[in-house]
C-alpha cells in the first residue's frame, strides 16, 4: 500500500478500509499484522534543492501488533471510526473535542472501558498516530488545530474559499480597513488572486510588528501581501505561504530576528517544511520564500543594536547547541544552495550574538516608517540571502 | 548431664568459684529475667550436648512454674525443671558436674559443642543456692543402672567443690536420663527477643532431631515431635592447622608430643603439613633441610621462631573443614517449617574459612513467612525481619546490636535484593533471616555467650554469605516479579483483543464468522498458548532454582571448591546477580559436572541440573551409594530405558532439553530412591564423556551394605522425583542394595509413591 505522497481527503475512507481490511486479513490467518509508517526524523530526511523542500527518505517505523502495542492499535481503531464517521458527515472537531467525543463513547459502552483515554495527551498521540498510519494531515481527518499565525494585510489580494457545503466565500482584503484576513485550517481551499500585479509577500517573523506596518501605511504604499507569522509558523501558515507562493507567483521574503531559533525553527520551515513534518511538507512549505534579515552585515550597516546571547535566555542557547548539529547533519543547512543561510548560522555561533528585528526601530527611532524603508531598500537592493 | 564428663583425668578444675559467685552477671545472671533463661538454657544445652555425644535422639521435657514469691524485692520464686532421656551422669561424677567451676569434658577441645568451658551449670546452681538457699536437684539414671540416684548438689564456694546431699536411690522407669531442677529467685518472661518462648523456638529451628515438650508458666503444653532422624555427627577435633597459631601456641604444641624429630612432629601434631610443604619451606623460605630431621626438643627459641614465620608465609592448604559442624540446608529447612508456612527458601553454607586464626563456618537461611498462626502475611509487611542467631547451634538472645552477626546484617544494602531496608538497620518484610556461625573456637564477647564477637573479619564473612542469600533471594523476587509482569500481560491482551477485532468487523463491515476467526488468530498470536507455554517454562525454572538451591549440601567437596572460585571473585558478585540461568546452574553444578556441561553446551547442562533436581533436599549422610560395578551396569541398561523426568525436561525447554531426553541414563539409578551421588554418576558413565571422567564417579562411591529400604521415595519431594522414582520400579533392573532412612514428614510422600508402584506391578 504505498501512501507516500498527497493523500486527499477523499481517499481517507479508501486508505482506511484497505488498511483495516488488510489487519483483519492478518489477523485471521494468525499472522502478526504489521504497520508502517515512515519515520519523520532528520536522520530520513531528504533535502533536494530541485525540490525545495525536506522529503522523507526511506526509514519506516514498524509497528508490529504485539502484548505492548494491542493497546494503542485498538485505541487507534476506536479513533479512526470517529474520525471517518466526521469525515463522512462533514463534521470538524479539535483534538480536545475528540478526546471528549471518545470519552463519551466509552462512557456509554462498558466493553471499552479499558481503552479509556485517562488525558487529552493520550488520545493526541493517537490521532497522531492515526496520520502517520495514513499518511495524511490531520486536518485532512476533520481535525482541526485552532492555528495562530497568518494575519494577511493586502490591498490587492482576493481569497475565494471553496466551503464544505459547496458553496463559495469571496473575501477582498482591502475591504477588511485595518483587520487582517487569517487562514485557518485548510488552506488548500483557498484559491487567491490578484486585483492589481502584487510585487511581493513580505513576511514578518512578530505579529505586532507587521501589525505596525500596516498601520503605519506599509500595504497603502506598496503592492505587496504582508503577513504576520507568529513564532514558530502553524500548518495555517505554512500551507498559505505555499498557497501564495504556487498561485500569484510572487517572490516571499521573511524578515524576522537575527538568532538561531528563527533560522532553524521559524525561516527553515517556512521554507523547506520540518524534520516532523516530512510528509506533509509538499504541502506546507515554500521553497521560494527568501530571507531578508536582520542579516549579520544589516547590524554595521544600520547600526542595529545586538547583544550576546546569555545561558539564561534557555530557548536561544539550546538553538545554538542545535546550530552546531544542524551544521553537521541538516541536509537543509549542508545543501550547497544554501551556503548563505548555513553562513548565517557559523556566524551566530561564532559570535554569540543576537539582533531582533524590532532594532530596526532604533535607526532613527523619530520616524515611525523608518523600518518600512529600510525593508524596502534591502529588497531592491537585493540584499537578501 | 554426663557430657561434661569424660575420664576423671580430663577434667581442669580451678579455685574460681568464689570469682564466679561475686561476678555472676558476667555469665549471664545479669537481671532475674535473665536468670531464668540462663538457667533454662544451661540445663538445656547440657542436655542435648549429651545425647548428641552419646548418639541418644534427645527428648526433652521442660516445665517452667512460678512456685511462689522470690526472696529478693520484685522477684518469683522460678522452679526450672529440665528432663532428657540422655546418657545419665554417674554418681560420683555429680559433684564436679554442678557444683565445680572450669570442669569440663568439652573445655578446649576443639569440637562444636554447645557448651565448652564447663561455668553454666555451676553458675547456675551458685544463682539457686545464692537466692533460695539450695542447690540444684538432680535425678539421675545411666545405662544398666536399676535405680536412679537423686540428690542435691551445692557447692563449697571456698574450694571450688561439689557438695551431694540428701542422696537416694529412687525407682525411674527411664531406661536411662536426667532431670534437673533449680529453684531460684527470678521473673519469668515468656515473649519477646529474650523471652523463653524464643530461646525454644529458635533451638528448635536449628534441632530437627529434637523431641520437645515444654510447659511455660500457665500456657499450655507444647510438644514438638522430631522431623529428622539423624543424629548430628559432631565431628572430632583435627590437628591443629599452623595458621591458626599463635607463635606461644606454636611453641606449647611442641611440648606434647614427646621427643621426636621436626619433621615427624610436623606431620603428626599439624594438619595440613605434608612432606611436599616441608620442601617448599626449604626452597622458598630458607629453612635448613637439616632441621627437620633434629629431634624437636633440641631447637632453640629462635629456631622455633623462624620455622613457625615461614610456615606462616608458606601457603598451605586450608584447614580442614571436618571439625565445623553446619546445620546444614535439610535441617534448617525441615526446622523452619515448623515456624509457619514459607513460601520462599534458601540456604547459604559457606565453605569453612579462618576467620581470626581460628576455622570457622557460616550458614545463613532466609525464609519468607506466607502465613504464621494461620494468617497470611502479605509480602509487603513493613516489620523488621526476623533475625534468628546461633553459635554452635545456641540460639543468641542478647545484646544483639553488638553481635558480629546483626552488625553484618545491617551493613549489607539488602535494597539491592529487593528488600525494604532503612539505613544501617535490618531489613524489613516477612522473612526469617537466620545465621549460623559454627567454629570449634567461638570467639564471644563475654562469659555468658551472649554475642559473638564483631571483629572485621568475622563480620566480613558472614557479610558474604548473607550477600550470596540475598542474591538467592533477588533471583527468586525477579522472577516473581516476571510471573506477576506475564499475569497482567494475560489480562491485556483480554481486554484490548475483543475491541481491536470488533472495530476492524464494523469498519470493513464484515460478518461474525470472521470476526470469531480474527478473534482466535489474534490469540494465537498474542496470547493463550504462546504465553502459557512461558509461563509454564518459568514455573518450571522457578522449581529448578529451588532445588537447585537444596542440591549445595550434597554437592560435598565440589561445592567448596566452587565457592572458594566465588571467593576469589567477590567483587563480582554483584554480577553474579544477572548471570542467566545456564551459568548459575554452573555454579551448582559439581566440578566435573561442569567440565562436561561446557564441553556439551546448553543441552547437557539442562540435563543435569534436572538429574541432580530429582536429590531434592536429601542430606548426604542418609544415602549410601551404589558401588560402581552396579552403576555402571545400570547406566548402560538405562539407556534403553530413557527416564521420563528426562522427556519431561525436554519438554520444558525442547530446544535445549531435546538431547538430553535421549542421553540420559538415569531411570534405573532412581530406583535406589534418590541416590544423588549415583545417579549424576551413573549419568557420567552413560555418556562416556573418556577415561577419567569415568574414573572420577568410582572414587566416591562405596559399597553399599543391605540394608532394606524402608521407604521407597521417603526423600523425593519434587514432582519430578516422584516421577522418577515410579517409573524407575518399571524399569527392568534388579534394586541395587541401598538403604535409605524413613523420614517421618516425607512418609505421606512415600506412601504415595509406593502405592502408585504397587499399582503398576
Amino acid at each position: 500500500m504505498n501512501m507516500r505522497g498527497k493523500v486527499l481527503q477523499h481517499d481517507i475512507p479508501e486508505l482506511t478500509a484497505e488498511l483495516c481490511e488488510r489487519l483483519l486479513r492478518d489477523l485471521e490467518k494468525a499472522r502478526r499484522p504489521v504497520i508502517e509508517a515512515t519515520k519523520c526524523s532528520l536522520d530520513n530526511a531528504i533535502y533536494d534543492h530541485k525540490v525545495g523542500f525536506l522529503t522523507p527518505g526511506k526509514k519506516k517505523i514498524r509497528t508490529e501488533l504485539n502484548v505492548a502495542s494491542v493497546k494503542k492499535m485498538s485505541r487507534a481503531i476506536f479513533m479512526l471510526e470517529i474520525l471517518l464517521r466526521n469525515i463522512e458527515t462533514g463534521a470538524v472537531n479539535t483534538k480536545r473535542e475528540l478526546y471528549y467525543i471518545s470519552k463519551g463513547e466509552v462512557k456509554h459502552n462498558k466493553h471499552l472501558k479499558p481503552i479509556d483515554f485517562v488525558e487529552q495527551e493520550e488520545s493526541d498521540a493517537i490521532i497522531d498516530f492515526i496520520c502517520e498510519i495514513l499518511e495524511c494531515y490531520r486536518e485532512e481527518l476533520n481535525c482541526y488545530a485552532n492555528d495562530r499565525g497568518g494575519q494577511t494585510y493586502s490591498q490587492q489580494l482576493v481569497v475565494t474559499e471553496s466551503l464544505s457545503d459547496g458553496g463559495r466565500a469571496v473575501i477582498d482584503l482591502s475591504a477588511l480597513g485595518t483587520s487582517p484576513f487569517q487562514p485557518k485550517n485548510r488552506p488548500q481551499n483557498l484559491a487567491l488572486s490578484a486585483k492589481k500585479k502584487i510585487d511581493y509577500c513580505l513576511i514578518v517573523e512578530s505579529e505586532g510588528t507587521a501589525n505596525t506596518l500596516v498601520a503605519n501605511g506599509f500595504t497603502k504604499r506598496h503592492n505587496c501581501i504582508l503577513v504576520g507569522a507568529q513564532g514558530v509558523p502553524s500548518n495555517a501558515v505554512r500551507g498559505w505561504l505555499k498557497r501564495i507562493q504556487d498561485q500569484l507567483q510572487v517572490p516571499l521574503y521573511f524578515f524576522g530576528d537575527l538568532d538561531a531559533y528563527t533560522m532553524q525553527n521559524i525561516y527553515r520551515t517556512l521554507k523547506a517544511g520540518s524534520a516532523a513534518s516530512l510528509i506533509r511538507n509538499s504541502n506546507y512549505s515554500a521553497p521560494e520564500v527568501r530571507f531578508l534579515g536582520v542579516l549579520p552585515e544589516d547590524i554595521a550597516r544600520y547600526d542595529l543594536n545586538d547583544y550576546p546571547v546569555r545561558e539564561s535566555d534557555a530557548q536561544e542557547y539550546r538553538a545554538l547547541k542545535k546550530a552546531k548539529d544542524a551544521l553537521e547533519n541538516d541536509p537543509f543547512f549542508r545543501d550547497k544552495r544554501n551556503k548563505g543561510l548555513s553562513d548565517i548560522l557559523k556566524w551566530l555561533l561564532e559570535h554569540k550574538r543576537r539582533c531582533e528585528q524590532q532594532a530596526l526601530f532604533t535607526v532613527n527611532p523619530r520616524d515611525p516608517t523608518m523600518p518600512e524603508k529600510i525593508i524596502v531598500e534591502k529588497i531592491k537592493a537585493g540584499n537578501y540571502v | 548431664m554426663s557430657s561434661k564428663i569424660r575420664t576423671k583425668a580430663e577434667l581442669k578444675t580451678s579455685s574460681t568459684a568464689e570469682y564466679f559467685a561475686k561476678n555472676l552477671q558476667q555469665v549471664g545472671f545479669s537481671s532475674p529475667t535473665k536468670a531464668v533463661l540462663t538457667t533454662l538454657k544451661e540445663a538445656f544445652d547440657n542436655s542435648i550436648d549429651a545425647c548428641e555425644e552419646h548418639g541418644i535422639l534427645p527428648s526433652i521435657h521442660i516445665v517452667v512454674e512460678r512456685t511462689g514469691k522470690g526472696s529478693t524485692k520484685n522477684t518469683d520464686q522460678v522452679l526450672v525443671r529440665v528432663e532428657d532421656n540422655g546418657p545419665g551422669i554417674p554418681a560420683k561424677e555429680l559433684p564436679m558436674v554442678f557444683g565445680e567451676y572450669l570442669a569440663s569434658s568439652k573445655f578446649g577441645r576443639g569440637r562444636c559443642t554447645r557448651g565448652q568451658q564447663g561455668i553454666g551449670i555451676s553458675a547456675a546452681t551458685t544463682w539457686a543456692m545464692q537466692t533460695s538457699a539450695q542447690g540444684v536437684l538432680v535425678k539421675t539414671k545411666t545405662k544398666g543402672q536399676k535405680k536412679a540416684v537423686q540428690c542435691r548438689v551445692e557447692i563449697d564456694l571456698k574450694n571450688n567443690k561439689g557438695i551431694i546431699r540428701d542422696k537416694e536411690e529412687l525407682d525411674w522407669n527411664a531406661p536411662h536420663g536426667t532431670i534437673v531442677e533449680f529453684l531460684f529467685d527470678g521473673r519469668v518472661q515468656l515473649n519477646g527477643e529474650a523471652g523463653l518462648q524464643a530461646f525454644l523456638r529458635s533451638n528448635v529451628l536449628v534441632n530437627p532431631h529434637l523431641e520437645l515438650h515444654y510447659k511455660l508458666l500457665d500456657e499450655e503444653e507444647v510438644h514438638i515431635e522430631r522431623v529428622s532422624d539423624k543424629i548430628p555427627n559432631i565431628p572430632d577435633a583435627t590437628s591443629p592447622h599452623p595458621h591458626t597459631m599463635k607463635l606461644g601456641e606454636f611453641l606449647g604444641h611442641a611440648k606434647l608430643f614427646g621427643n621426636i624429630s621436626v619433621k615427624e612432629w610436623l606431620l603428626k601434631a599439624f594438619s595440613r603439613v605434608s612432606e611436599q610443604v616441608m620442601q617448599d619451606l626449604v626452597a622458598n623460605q630458607a629453612v635448613p633441610k637439616k632441621l627437620f630431621e633434629r629431634p624437636v626438643n633440641d631447637l632453640k627459641e629462635d629456631e622455633f621462631k623462624h620455622l613457625f614465620t615461614s610456615i606462616q608465609e608458606a601457603p598451605l592448604m586450608a584447614p580442614s573443614t571436618t571439625s565445623v559442624l553446619a546445620i546444614g540446608e535439610a535441617g534448617l529447612a525441615k526446622s523452619i517449617l515448623r515456624l509457619g508456612d514459607i513460601d520462599y527458601f534458601s540456604v547459604v553454607t559457606r565453605r569453612p574459612a579462618i576467620c581470626d586464626f581460628k576455622p570457622i563456618q557460616v550458614e545463613v537461611a532466609i525464609a519468607r513467612l506466607s502465613s504464621r498462626n494461620g494468617e497470611s502475611i502479605p509480602h509487603e509487611e513493613d516489620e523488621s525481619v526476623q533475625v534468628i542467631r546461633f553459635a554452635n547451634r545456641v540460639p543468641l538472645q542478647f545484646d544483639k546490636a553488638s553481635c558480629a552477626i546483626f552488625k553484618a546484617i545491617t551493613t549489607v544494602n539488602w535494597k539491592v535484593y529487593g528488600l525494604k531496608q532503612a539505613r544501617n538497620s535490618v531489613p524489613s518484610g516477612p522473612y526469617i533471616v537466620a545465621v549460623s556461625v559454627v567454629s570449634p573456637f567461638i570467639k564471644f564477647k563475654n562469659a555468658s555467650k551472649e554475642t559473638i564477637d564483631a571483629s572485621d573479619e568475622l563480620v566480613e564473612e558472614i557479610r558474604r554469605a548473607l550477600m550470596q542469600a540475598g542474591q538467592r533471594l533477588s533471583r527468586h523476587l525477579r522472577k516473581e516479579h516476571k510471573e506477576a509482569l506475564l499475569e497482567s500481560k494475560m489480562q491485556h491482551i483480554e481486554q484490548f483483543a475483543p475491541i481491536l477485532v470488533d472495530g476492524l468487523v464494523r469498519l470493513t463491515h464484515s460478518d461474525d464468522k470472521r470476526k470469531a476467526t480474527a478473534h482466535e488468530g489474534l490469540l494465537k498470536i498474542l496470547g493463550r498458548d504462546t504465553q502459557a507455554a512461558e509461563k509454564e517454562l518459568m514455573e518450571a525454572e522457578g522449581r529448578l532454582e529451588k532445588h537447585l538451591a537444596s542440591k549445595r549440601k550434597t554437592l560435598g567437596a565440589a561445592y567448596d571448591l566452587i565457592m572458594a572460585r566465588e571467593n576469589d571473585s567477590l567483587e563480582d558478585e554483584a554480577l553474579d546477580e544477572d548471570l542467566d540461568l545456564d551459568e548459575e546452574d554452573d555454579d551448582d553444578a559439581s566440578p566435573k559436572a561442569k567440565s562436561k556441561g561446557k564441553g556439551k553446551g546448553k543441552g547437557k547442562s539442562k540435563a543435569q541440573k534436572k538429574g541432580q533436581n530429582k536429590k531434592g533436599s536429601i542430606p548426604e549422610d542418609h544415602v549410601i551409594v551404589s558401588d560402581l560395578p552396579a552403576a555402571k551396569g545400570l547406566a548402560k541398561k538405562g539407556k534403553s530405558a530413557p527416564l521420563k523426568v528426562e522427556k519431561a525436561a525436554a519438554q520444558d525447554k525442547p530446544a535445549k532439553g531435546g538431547k538430553a531426553g535421549k542421553a540420559a541414563p538415569v531411570a534405573p539409578i532412581e530406583k535406589a530412591k534418590g541416590k544423588p551421588k549415583a545417579a549424576v554418576k551413573s549419568k557420567d558413565k552413560g555418556k562416556g564423556k573418556g577415561k577419567d571422567k569415568a574414573k572420577k564417579p568410582a572414587t566416591g562411591t562405596k559399597a553399599a551394605p543391605a540394608t532394606p529400604v524402608k521407604a521407597s521415595a521417603a526423600t523425593a519431594k519434587s514432582k519430578p522425583a516422584k516421577k522418577s522414582s515410579a517409573k524407575a520400579t518399571q524399569a527392568p533392573v534388579k534394586k541395587p542394595a541401598q538403604a535409605v532412612k524413613k523420614e517421618p514428614a516425607k512418609a505421606k510422600a512415600a506412601k504415595k509413591t509406593s502405592k502408585k508402584t504397587k499399582g503398576k506391578k
